[in-house]
């Protein structure tokens, strides 16, 4: 971002935001009108090894973002209608499926900054989980994307605080 | 005269609005992204849950080390990745995905091909932890 001419006619970069794209990147969690956090709710109500799995693979994630490998092969990037969306895919005790659905805050530095972010980000936006074998909805992918969307819509965004 | 004052105003005014949105902006606009650190710290107190963080991190670390170290070696190698699957008669787009992390659970057996058209292989190396292991334990002489 460009440095600021002060009154005095010298640069002055403090008051400024600039963006860091040094990883980590940020990992945020999307906030519904209503102040719910679905993403955060889903995480709590998982058994703790699962909560603490999908924790290590996003800051794994974050540490080593996309395009490179990372996420030990539980970070995928996801196609068809959720394309543009990532998953974390995690099986848990009698091989229930737990999923993370994030989108990735990655743009130029003035976009990022009205966004309301410094750094690049991965937005987790919900999660859901289903019996093994069986398949989710395109009605419960299309409430994914739904939240997405509206996530997407707000400037700054609005996440968990 | 008159004109350079209003000139001169202009200017002052022009910096005190711009100095005004730039203050907005970075007091009002820029968000608290540090919820994840928090949460994580606070559910760190739970050893249950520290034991499958830290085990969770050292597995996912060693699946992306390998990966990642395959891919180095291919660019090293000045190899391509359509070379590269070409050589162990696989998909370009399959490799790309994997070496990008948009295919999940890469699959041992395509890990050693790739290893090996690359003349490396996998091995699994004990860690000096398991180097203490329990000595095996002796019969007892059967009773006389």
């Amino acid at each position: 971002m460009a440095k600021r001419r002060t009154r005095s006619g010298k640069t002055d970069s403090s008051r400024v935001p600039q963006v860091d794209r040094k990883p980590p990147w940020a990992i945020v969690y999307y906030e519904a009108l209503d102040g719910s956090t679905p993403a955060l709710e889903f995480l709590d109500g998982c058994p703790g090894k699962i909560d603490a799995e999908f924790v290590a693979v996003l800051d794994a994630v974050a540490a080593a973002p996309p395009p490179q490998f990372s996420g030990g092969g539980k970070w995928e990037a996801m196609h068809g209608s959720m394309g543009g969306w990532h998953e974390i895919r995690l099986t848990g005790p009698g091989r229930e499926q737990f999923r993370l659905f994030c989108v990735l805050e990655n743009a130029a530095d003035g976009e990022l900054l009205r966004r309301g972010l410094t750094k690049p980000a991965i937005a987790v936006v919900t999660g859901m989980r289903k019996p093994w074998r069986t398949k989710f909805s395109e009605t419960d992918y299309s409430r994914v994307r739904r939240l997405g969307d509206e996530h997407k819509a707000n400037h700054p965004r609005r996440i968990a605080r | 005269m008159s004109g350079e004052l209003v000139l001169h105003s202009w200017r002052i005014f022009y910096a005190t609005v711009s100095e005004m949105a730039s203050n907005r902006m970075s007091s009002m606009n820029l968000l608290d992204t540090s919820v994840h650190e928090r949460r994580r710290a606070q559910r760190m107190e739970d050893p249950e849950f520290r034991d499958a963080y830290e085990r969770a991190t050292r597995e996912i670390e060693q699946t992306d080390q390998i990966i990642r170290a395959l891919d180095e070696l291919r660019v090293d190698l000045g190899l391509s990745k359509a070379e590269l699957a070409r050589r162990i008669n696989r998909n370009a787009s399959s490799i790309r995905r994997l070496f990008t992390a948009s295919s999940a659970r890469p699959e041992l057996p395509l890990i050693a091909a790739i290893a090996d058209a690359l003349g490396a292989e996998i091995r699994v190396v004990p860690k000096v932890r398991a180097a203490k292991r329990r000595p095996p334990r002796r019969r007892e002489p059967a009773a006389a």
